[in-house]
């Protein structure tokens, strides 16, 4: 028999009970539209992480760690980051280290993770904040969202990024004013020359510390929105400043009370610093080559393959819940087929009578089953998404009252949608067995005697 | 000697039906010889074995034991499939019930065997309808099974049976539910088609008298067993 032929006999004979298939066709739709959009929301969940970790480049950084740092922050990274190799005493993660991180492939920039302390003053308020030194290049990344004026482009400019909401806290009404502006900055730095291990304890009890203030002026380039202290994110500041401007600024040198008395024993080192690829896809070579100088590496990418198992498990489970629907769907067809060869016995018995084989008896039948979950799929498809688009409509309805932005949380791949159809119809031909096997089994010599 | 010309040979054919422990007897040793061209009838009362017989010949049943030979295949040997093959190409069945499709037009029942053939949708038309106007149903082609008389009916089954251009046509109590005017009708297109086109028929049927003017052999049937055999003409 023609495929054409028995796709057209399938659909002449659901067609000749039009309510039992429509209502058999529906429960495969329900089915799949419940399958669809549990699995599309949890696609776009997937999604909308994914983009926006992308979109903020952050899986083009490496975090790099110094051995004797990485000792108090890997309880910080639940150990996460990768062990390196035993370190070298010559790996120090200084200047040179960095320099040697520069010339790796894929490499665009690499700064040390500088943050320091400082009174930050504006229109006669001041707030405490850690200030970060990062480079124009960094600064002009996708690293920061600027919502006014622009990044520094020079790493030697007397200019600084801050952020809105300090702004907001500074009282600034109209963001738009202050570009352009002069901040101030008062730095607290120690003297060392004056500081000895011996002064320990009455440093301990805070008498004595050789503190110095001094204060710089840089000039309000760009305003930024605000970025998260918490996260993976290497830029974890409110203000951030250029390391050429930075370098004249008198700052203590430590971002923990160990690197104080290390800075003396080994020179400047840095106690983490920041690698930024051109492209994730350089992660895993960069990585491997940074940990071979015996350093400790930290890099989201890597940590992102777990987000995206959990998000794996969260579609199975989805996934389950649909598959529910799809089971009873399942069972409408089989009763369907059955029904049908019950009301076709003397029919089938004809077919075998003028040459139908075994085989062309369990096509037929199975065309059948597979047309109904055809249509299911594509119907249930179409249901999906529109249930989906009304639920995104509503949810995003309700929040936008909250000011959040318009956010699609479901998410139809065309991997999706061409699966869906495509299980429906298995689910369907499955359900055909065993109708298709019982059909084929009729006896020709009852069948016609059956009228 | 065997005649070189037999189409149909049967050599200790027997059918046993069982159910549980009971087991019937159908065909007992039935041995026939059936020569290419003839037209000939199987006449006995009810339960004889004369349908049984006809369904062996036809490939929908298979034998308990014996050997059937038509044009020179053993299809008691036969398989399924093969089987299949043997009732799409070979052999062409009319029954008492005349057996059509009732959602189907006359049209689409002369053309179901082509289906299975793998013809063509124009080529089946073609010939569904050259065959549909030998039997004199042209006109009638888009009537459903409902809508048409039951000679008509039988008609279409017969141009159904002739559609693959078979050698052999079975005919089982083909005007079992006819007046005998029509069953006049019907058989004297059977016996055409017998003379003109040198198809061998094999008939089922108690009216003897009615056989008797058409057939060349009558064969008798009783209990499963031949009882006599009869050259007419």
């Amino acid at each position: 028999m023609r495929i054409s032929d028995h796709i057209e006999l399938a659909l002449f004979n659901l067609l000749k009970r039009k309510l039992r298939t429509i209502l058999t066709t529906l429960g495969v739709v329900v089915g799949i539209g419940a399958l669809v959009s549990m699995i599309s929301f949890g696609t776009g969940m997937q999604r909308n992480v994914t983009k926006s970790f992308q979109a903020s480049e952050l899986f083009n950084s490496i975090t790099v760690f110094s051995e004797f740092a990485s000792s108090q922050s890997k309880s910080e990274h639940k150990g996460r980051e990768r062990e390196g190799k035993e370190r070298k005493t010559s790996n120090i993660l200084d200047d040179k280290a960095i320099a040697a991180m520069e010339e790796l492939k894929g490499v665009e920039a690499v700064f040390p993770e500088i943050r320091f302390p400082a009174m930050v003053r504006f229109n006669e308020r001041e707030e405490f904040r850690l200030i970060q030194v990062i480079p124009a290049r960094i600064a002009g990344s996708k690293l920061i969202k600027f919502r006014l004026g622009q990044p520094y482009y020079s790493d030697d400019e007397d200019s600084a990024i801050l952020s809105d909401s300090l702004l907001k806290k500074l009282k600034v009404e109209d963001l738009t004013s202050v570009l352009g502006k002069k901040i101030e900055i008062t730095s607290i730095a120690i003297e060392f020359k004056d500081l000895s291990a011996i002064d320990l304890p009455s440093l301990l009890e805070g008498r004595g510390l050789p503190f110095s203030k001094e204060i710089y002026k840089f000039t309000i380039k760009g305003i930024a929105e605000r970025m998260g202290f918490e996260g993976s994110n290497p830029l974890r500041s409110e203000v951030f400043v250029p390391p050429g401007a930075a370098k004249k600024i008198k700052k203590l040198s430590f971002t923990s009370l160990w690197d104080l008395f290390r800075v003396r024993e080994v020179g400047q080192e840095y106690s983490a610093v920041n690698v930024r690829l051109s492209s994730p896809k350089f992660v895993d070579s960069v990585q491997t080559q940074i940990e071979g100088m015996g350093f400790r590496t930290f890099a989201l990418a890597e940590q992102f393959e777990e987000i995206k198992t959990g998000f794996i498990i969260v579609d199975m489970i989805l996934a389950a819940v649909g598959m529910i629907a799809i089971l009873v769907a399942s069972l409408g067809i089989i009763n369907t087929m059955v029904m049908s060869i019950l009301e076709r016995y003397s029919e089938i018995g004809v077919m075998k009578a003028v040459g139908a084989s075994d085989k062309d008896i369990k096509k037929i039948f199975f065309f059948e089953s597979s047309s109904i979950g055809f249509m299911g799929g594509v119907f249930g498809l179409g249901l999906g998404w529109v249930v989906s688009k009304i639920i995104n409509q509503i949810i995003n309805f309700f929040m936008a009252k909250q000011g959040v932005p318009f956010i699609e949380f479901f998410y139809f791949p065309w991997w999706l949608c061409l699966g869906a159809i495509l299980f429906a119809v298995l689910v369907s031909l499955l359900s055909g067995i065993y109708p298709a096997m019982r059909a084929a089994r009729v006896d020709p010599v009852v069948a016609l005697r059956h009228d | 000697m065997k005649d070189t010309r037999t189409i149909i040979e049967t050599e200790g054919l027997t059918k046993i039906y069982s159910s549980g422990k009971i087991q019937v007897v159908a065909l007992k040793s039935v041995n026939l010889s059936i020569a290419k061209g003839s037209f000939m009838a199987v006449t006995g009362p009810s339960g004889s074995g004369k349908s049984t017989l006809l369904n062996l010949l036809g490939g929908l049943d298979t034998c308990t034991s014996g050997m059937i030979k038509a044009l020179g295949k053993k299809i008691s040997n036969m398989n399924k499939d093969e089987l299949a093959l043997y009732r799409r190409y070979e052999v062409g069945m009319i029954f008492q019930s005349f057996n059509l499709i009732s959602a189907r037009n006359a049209l689409e029942n002369v053309e179901l065997p082509l289906l299975f053939a793998g013809v063509s949708r124009k080529e089946r038309r073609r010939r569904a309808l050259d065959v549909l106007d030998k039997v004199g149903l042209f006109p009638r082609r888009n009537h459903r099974p409902s809508e048409l008389s039951g000679g008509e009916q039988q008609r279409v089954a017969i141009a159904r049976a002739l559609i693959n251009f078979p050698q052999i046509l079975l005919a089982d109590e083909l005007t079992g539910n006819l007046d005998s005017q029509t069953s006049r009708g019907i058989i004297t297109v059977l016996s055409e088609l017998n003379r003109d086109q040198g198809i061998t028929i094999v008939m089922v049927s108690h009216e003897e008298a009615l056989v008797r003017e058409f057939a060349h052999e009558i064969i008798h049937f009783r209990d499963g067993e031949v009882v006599k055999k009869e050259k007419v003409r």
